[in-house]
């Protein structure tokens, strides 16, 4: 038996496969580049499904994200959303949803203000875009519309009640109920994928139209928790909302929801068929930036791998994605030892007051970047003219309180995907001028 | 370990041999308890277990507990779990550990007898069927395929022939419950004028040993048929449609470093070649009514070993066999696909009720694509799909692919057909008479 390694050759290969890593995927294919994405099971499926762009600036929430861009670059010009112009954050979210919509996953379009949206905790969240699926309770939110919300006994993390509790004082027309899920009444923990894909099957839709309609009482919408399908949500979402006769709307739940999941399934079924080279699941154990090409090197299941590319696009994400690391003695970035811009010692990471609003200083490190987001060192020189990065591993964004985290990925990615294509162009030369 | 009386399963310590077992700076204790692997497992729930409790109750040390629960003869070690944890946690190595932990004699006896039976005979069958026994049952079968036609005078399939390109493995089902299954497979490798062989030693493809948690068994195993493949010096041992028997060879020879001198490939990946080489023209013609069919793609095979390229070549052959119009996929499928739950030796663990609800999640996904017919190239896969299909009143059937391409090409014989609806009881007839140069 051979232990030689499977060798692919593209022009540009995406560590990745986060939200970050799939748009730069997309973005690259839609350019014609040859493209390979190597990730593991990314921080994808934990996602809610709501693409922020930008919720909330200085513990204020955002009414206009479009024109808070402009106060960010004001006040926060090191932020990775400051660096990019918003016309050009407005395209990569247009065509990323677009794209989204084409693989069944349909999604708003990205408008001038920022959706209310009600969340699992019965708040309403600032965000651009959200799944279809999704949509009609930002309108029954902000209508005060006649609605039940329904969970199911054995579900955890998500509370029809708590729902109610919080958004009632405010909705007076929101009720809400309990109801056991067809063919999942043993009494068992309930998970939103199994149901999902349970409600793909005609059968389990009608079954559960009827245990609501005898219940409905009048109410004109009904919220469920994101269960509505994995795979094409928007057929089973019409299906169910024709049989119930009622207006329908899903409700993110606690991670792993099935929004996040809907994502990763159908980015890695479509992007491969689109051209990419994907090697799903696994984790690139050594990067080598030369002067001809880079190399990545991992293995799959199957055993080794090599990949050489002309162009190296990191979105390995942060902490929890392993884009980061957070050691005693400070932070590092583990492929490369690239320099993480962080606070000078571990006791600056965290103010006293854990809950303050406005975060910590640890919040904001990551990779300091060009505005061709390229790596830099701590001189202000280039890493190498290869390598480009995106998403939450760049310094300069606290994408947790600033409910930026899907703008980051997506403007980032697709301004990365831009400075990369500009370097492979003719000659394959290191054609970027150098930043000023 | 507590010292344990015959008949009582010894208490493991899990926390201590996961310590020992995983690669330096991997721990359970990076376990976030996201819940990802219970919410992609069909297996969650079955006797009050799932993957993400079964960690946190051995960070816990509740070993007592995990070294009893039942539960490991329903998880399929299909490894689904594992390749959605962000951080690669392998609960099925615990499982294993689990199995091989629970005395013979408490092991369901279904695994432990079919071992037995693999580690008594030089066939290294499941079902005991003896060398011997497995030639004249060819030389019997092969006859009855001369008799479909003179096109088939060709069919004479070899045993222990030296220097054969490939060394053909048959899962013992068909030898010993279906004969009439070999015949396809011989068509299909005369058709393309394959240079193989069988082998009358450690030709079964089966390996339950593998899910006893047995190691010590499991390599005795994969060591004879290394040494029937190695003694006839063949190039490439070809699993034929059977999941499992790939991995627990490719794994095996690995994991126990065996000196195996030849390539293992499967056999879908040859009809791929062969098609794309014009050498099996197949075609969707027989189709005209719109069949619809979908494809299970076995872990083993898929997420286990091969990866995509086996999930590509499933496709692509699936596609030309029936018309990409009338393919569809399960979702998820490729190497997010769900075990159908008769992996891991479900099917032989005696916990049918268990198996059956595990079994749900693929009969949804199954209902929910709208297929007339699924292709399962794995033999675990088709019992355990048409099993499911009958328990819960599903309108589809299970089929192997080389059925298909047998039909395609117009060489089915009508006593194989017996996976195939009455909708396809003629077309594709052979010729009694048609002499086709095949």
């Amino acid at each position: 038996m051979s232990g030689e390694p499977r060798r692919h050759r593209v022009q540009l290969a995406v560590i990745g496969s986060g939200l970050a890593g799939c748009a730069a995927a997309l973005f690259a294919l839609e350019r014609g580049l040859t493209t390979a994405q190597v990730g593991h099971s990314g921080a994808l499926a934990y996602t809610s499904g709501h693409l922020d762009l930008l919720g909330v600036l200085d513990g204020r929430v955002v009414d206009d994200p479009w024109s808070a861009l402009g106060e960010l670059q004001r006040r926060q010009p090191g932020h990775p959303l400051a660096r990019i112009a918003p016309e050009t954050v407005r395209h990569a979210f247009h065509r990323f949803t677009a794209a989204l919509s084409s693989l069944g996953i349909g999604y708003t379009t990205p408008g001038d203000r920022n959706l209310r949206a009600p969340t699992p905790a019965g708040t309403v969240k600032p965000t651009l875009s959200l799944p279809c699926t999704m949509a009609a309770g930002v309108t029954a939110a902000r209508e005060r519309s006649a609605t039940l919300v329904v969970d199911f006994a054995g579900l955890e993390g998500f509370s029809a009640r708590q729902l109610v509790a919080n958004l009632g004082p405010r909705w007076p027309g929101l009720r809400c109920t309990r109801l056991d899920f067809p063919g999942m009444e043993d009494g068992g923990v309930l998970y939103p994928e199994a149901m999902a894909r349970a409600l793909e099957v005609p059968a389990t839709r009608e079954r559960l139209a009827g245990r609501i309609r005898a219940v409905l009482e009048g109410a004109s919408c009904v919220g469920l928790p994101a269960i509505l399908g994995i795979h094409r949500p928007d057929r089973v979402h019409r299906a169910l909302q024709r049989a119930l006769g009622a207006t329908l709307f899903e409700v993110p739940t606690m991670p792993p929801g099935v929004a996040g999941i809907r994502l990763q399934e159908a980015f890695e079924q479509a992007l491969p068929a689109r051209g990419l080279t994907l090697v799903s699941r696994q984790k690139v154990t050594r990067l080598q930036l030369g002067k001809e090409e880079a190399t990545l090197q991992l293995h799959d299941s199957y055993g080794p791998l090599e990949i050489h590319a002309g162009a190296v696009l990191l979105a390995t994400g942060r902490f929890l994605s392993g884009g980061l690391v957070a050691d005693r003695d400070g932070i590092r970035e583990p492929l490369l030892d690239l320099p993480v811009q962080q606070p000078p010692g571990r006791d600056a990471w965290h103010r006293d007051d854990y809950l303050a609003p406005e975060g910590h200083p640890v919040n904001g490190a990551g990779i300091r970047c060009d505005r061709w987001l390229r790596p830099l060192n701590p001189d202000g020189r280039v890493v190498h003219p290869r390598l480009f990065a995106a998403g939450i591993l760049l310094a300069g964004q606290d994408w947790v309180r600033q409910r930026c985290g899907a703008g980051v990925a997506i403007a980032t990615a697709f301004a990365a995907v831009q400075a990369a294509a500009r370097h492979l162009g003719p000659g394959d030369g290191d054609s970027t001028p150098n930043p000023g | 370990m507590t010292p344990a009386s015959p008949a009582t399963i010894p208490t493991l310590d899990f926390k201590a041999e996961a310590d020992r077992l995983l690669p330096p700076g991997a721990s359970y204790d990076a376990c976030l308890a996201c819940g990802l692997c219970s919410s992609g497992c069909p297996a969650s729930g079955i006797d009050g277990m799932d993957p993400r409790r079964f960690i946190r109750m051995a960070m816990l040390g509740l070993n007592r507990e995990l070294s009893t629960t039942p539960w490991i003869w329903s998880c399929t070690l299909c490894q689904r779990c594992s390749s959605v944890c962000p951080m690669s946690i392998d609960v099925s190595v615990l499982v294993s550990l689990a199995r091989g932990n629970w005395p013979p004699e408490r092991r369901p006896s279904g695994i432990v007898r079919s071992c037995q039976a693999q580690l008594r005979s030089a066939s290294t069958s499941a079902m005991g069927v003896r060398p011997e026994e497995f030639v004249d049952i060819v030389a019997e079968s092969a006859a009855e395929v001369r008799r479909q036609g003179p096109r088939f005078r060709r069919i004479q399939p070899p045993v222990d022939r030296q220097g054969a390109y490939f060394f053909v493995n048959q899962n013992s089902r068909e030898p010993a419950a279906e004969p009439e299954e070999l015949g396809p497979l011989w068509k299909i490798l005369d058709y393309v004028g394959a240079d193989w062989t069988y082998s009358s030693t450690g030709w079964a493809a089966e390996n339950f040993c593998l899910f006893g948690g047995d190691d010590d068994a499991w390599r005795a195993v994969v060591e004879q048929r290394v040494a029937a493949v190695n003694a006839l010096g063949c190039r490439v041992w070809l699993n034929t449609e059977c999941g499992h028997s790939f991995y627990s060879m490719w794994r095996g020879i690995r994991r126990f470093g065996l000196d195996a001198r030849f390539e293992l490939d499967n056999l879908i990946s040859w009809y791929a070649r062969w098609i794309r080489e014009g050498r099996l023209p197949v075609n969707a013609d027989w189709n005209r009514a719109g069949l619809r069919f979908t494809v299970q793609d076995p872990c083993q095979l898929v997420r286990k070993s091969v990866g995509d390229p086996a999930a590509d070549d499933l496709r692509f052959v699936a596609r030309a066999l029936v018309g990409a119009e009338n393919f569809v996929d399960m979702q998820p499928c490729r190497g997010a696909n769900y075990c159908c739950g008769g992996g891991g030796g479900a099917l032989q663990a005696g916990r049918s009720g268990a198996r059956r609800s595990y079994g749900r999640r693929k009969f949804d996904q199954i209902a929910a694509s709208g297929a007339d017919y699924v292709l399962t190239p794995c033999h675990n896969c088709h019992s355990q799909i048409e099993d499911i299909g009958r328990h819960y009143g599903g309108d589809y059937r299970v089929v192997h692919f080389w059925t298909l391409i047998c039909l395609s090409l117009g060489i089915l014989g009508e006593d194989e057909r017996r996976y195939l609806g009455p909708e396809l009881a003629g077309p594709g007839l052979p010729d009694r008479g048609d002499d086709g140069d095949g």
